[in-house]
């Protein structure tokens, strides 16, 4: 193995500086005397030598002389938990992320960098996105739930609430934040990318940003998993349905115990879904109400949620039986339409529910009994998946200046089984 | 209960609705004294800043590559990169390289066979052998 040489490395890294030399220039003569090596390179330089601070806010040990700043950064940034707003306008994955969404001009690039903020790397609300991210989950909720009760009026409650959570909910949030190229700085500070999403894996942040009651049972409901109605989880819960987490402590713990645990992935979920979340709601204070709606629709609502896979039915024949005498229709009769190979290993039976003459569903299934179930389940996720239409006006399309009068929604009675 | 929710997460479809770039980041590297930059060179001083005003939703950077071949690497949204060599080229070749990389998805190159690849189902549905006249052997 050869030698390392010492003596010529410090030489090599002066050399490497930004303006290199002229292509021309015959490489003997950039090579220095052995003796005044390190001087001579210095003053052969073609260009200056970066500007070396001497400020006491940037005396943090490093060798200035050898590694020069990257970007001059305002005094005391490091100190602050995350970038000074000032900072948004030099940030290229900023304006980039600016264009890439086709935010409005109107909004600038200080609230996007301060969306970019989440809680729990800036406990300061006036520089986090938690307000921000609180409007924007309004509007997100808002807009989802009256497209989907505008667009699936029969939907029962449990399905309503599932398919906010599909559209609005943590996860598909994330989805969205992520598919706009967001990235993560490893570690917030005030040092870092104004135009990377910033949050904490050591502590979850306090902010709220959902609505819904801290329930008194809330420890009986997680630890003996108490039946909780549909009715209570309207009033008191968040609009997914979902018991409102208050108890922290036990998760906080967790946190920092293993790398990359179910908690962390949770915290950076949440961390990318208010983000999302804060863009709407920055849309919407700075560009007004119609471009959040339509920043709303082209992100979220044009997302695809198969809602017939939502379902999942216990008593589908009984549920059917019971539809069929609060609408007045003839008891549901299966009938054998079709069979094939009853004797054989695969056989296959393919059996229709009857209403007098209607044929409500049909389904094929390898038993008679499958078969007979699979077409009651067809039925009824045919009545409950009704829908006027695919584009259906909703009630804040009113709020347009020129808006044609309102024609009343469809408004269904309710769902079949009370509970 | 008789209905039960199961839970799915939507699903993205870029385009169906607002269409992102996928390409978010584009790199440019060049050598000052070599002979293989030297179509890169005046590319980045002609054409480039054309190119990048052009695409503001894009991240340009330009930076030395000493002692090695110019090279163009783009990033992309779905993590994924590629990168081209562009030594020897001309500026106006090196501009198409940089067009393709931008309008790659990021994904493996790979053969598409069919015409058309959808999530929306079917509108004429699937056959079934128990539908219908049936054919007579």
């Amino acid at each position: 193995m050869k030698r390392l040489r010492v003596d010529r490395w410090t030489g090599q890294l002066l050399l490497a500086r930004p303006g290199a030399c002229p292509a021309s220039t015959p490489r003997t003569a950039l090579r220095p005397a052995a003796a005044s090596r390190c001087a001579a390179v210095r003053t052969r330089s073609t260009r200056a030598m970066p500007e070396i601070p001497t400020d006491e806010d940037y005396a943090d040990g490093t060798d200035h002389t050898r590694f020069p700043p990257l970007e001059k950064l305002p005094p005391r940034a490091t100190s602050l938990p995350s970038p000074p707003p000032e900072r948004a306008l030099q940030s290229a994955k900023l304006a980039a992320l600016h264009a890439r969404l086709s935010l409005p001009e109107k909004l600038p690039l200080q609230t996007l960098a301060r969306a970019l903020v989440d809680n729990s790397a800036d406990e300061n609300p006036l520089f986090n996105n938690t307000n921000l991210a609180f409007v924007g989950q309004s509007l997100i909720h808002y807009h989802v739930a009256e497209w989907l009760m505008c667009r699936y009026p029969r939907l029962p409650m449990e399905i309503l609430y599932a398919a906010m959570k599909g559209y609005a909910g943590p996860a598909a949030l994330h989805h969205v934040a992520r598919s706009w190229g967001l990235e993560h700085a490893a570690a917030p500070g005030g040092e870092v990318d104004p135009g990377l999403l910033q949050f904490s894996l050591h502590k979850p942040g306090n902010a709220i940003v959902t609505l819904g009651y801290k329930r008194a049972e809330a420890e009986g409901l997680q630890k003996y998993k108490w039946r909780h109605g549909i009715s209570s989880r309207v009033v008191f819960d968040d609009d997914f349905g979902q018991v409102v987490e208050t108890d922290k402590a036990t998760q906080l713990r967790r946190a920092d115990t293993e790398y990359g645990n179910e908690y962390t992935r949770s915290l950076a979920e949440k961390a990318y879904a208010n983000c999302a979340r804060a863009v709407v709601g920055a849309i919407y204070a700075h560009a007004g109400r119609e471009p959040a709606k339509a920043f709303i629709r082209s992100h979220i609502l044009s997302r695809t949620l198969d809602l017939s896979a939502l379902f999942s039915f216990k008593k589908p024949t009984r549920e059917l039986a019971l539809l069929c005498a609060r609408e007045d229709f003839e008891f549901p009769i299966a009938r054998l339409l079709s069979e094939t190979g009853r004797l054989s290993r695969t056989p296959v039976f393919v059996v229709g529910i009857f209403s007098g003459k209607d044929k409500l569903g049909e389904a094929a299934g390898p038993s008679l009994e499958v078969a007979r179930n699979k077409a009651a389940m067809n039925a009824l996720k045919s009545w409950y998946l009704y829908s006027p239409g695919e584009h259906v006006r909703v009630p804040s399309d009113m709020l347009a200046e020129d808006a044609q009068p309102w024609t009343p929604a469809y408004i269904d009675m309710g769902e079949i089984i009370g509970r | 209960m008789t209905i039960k929710a199961l839970q799915a997460v939507s699903v993205g479809r870029n385009g169906v609705g607002a269409f992102v770039l996928q390409c978010k980041k584009m790199d440019f590297h060049y050598c000052d004294w070599a002979g293989s930059s030297r179509g890169m060179n005046g590319f980045i001083k002609s054409l480039l800043p054309k190119f990048a005003a052009a695409h503001p939703q894009v991240e340009f950077t330009v930076s030395p590559r000493p002692s090695k071949h110019p090279v163009i690497i783009a990033h992309y949204i779905n993590g994924r990169e590629k990168a081209v060599c562009v030594r020897n080229m001309e500026p106006y070749d090196i501009l198409k390289k940089a067009e393709l990389l931008r309008d790659a998805s990021g994904e493996k190159l790979r053969r598409v066979t069919k015409p058309v690849q959808s999530v929306n189902e079917s509108v004429r549905g699937i056959w079934s052998p128990y539908h219908g006249n049936g054919m007579r052997v």
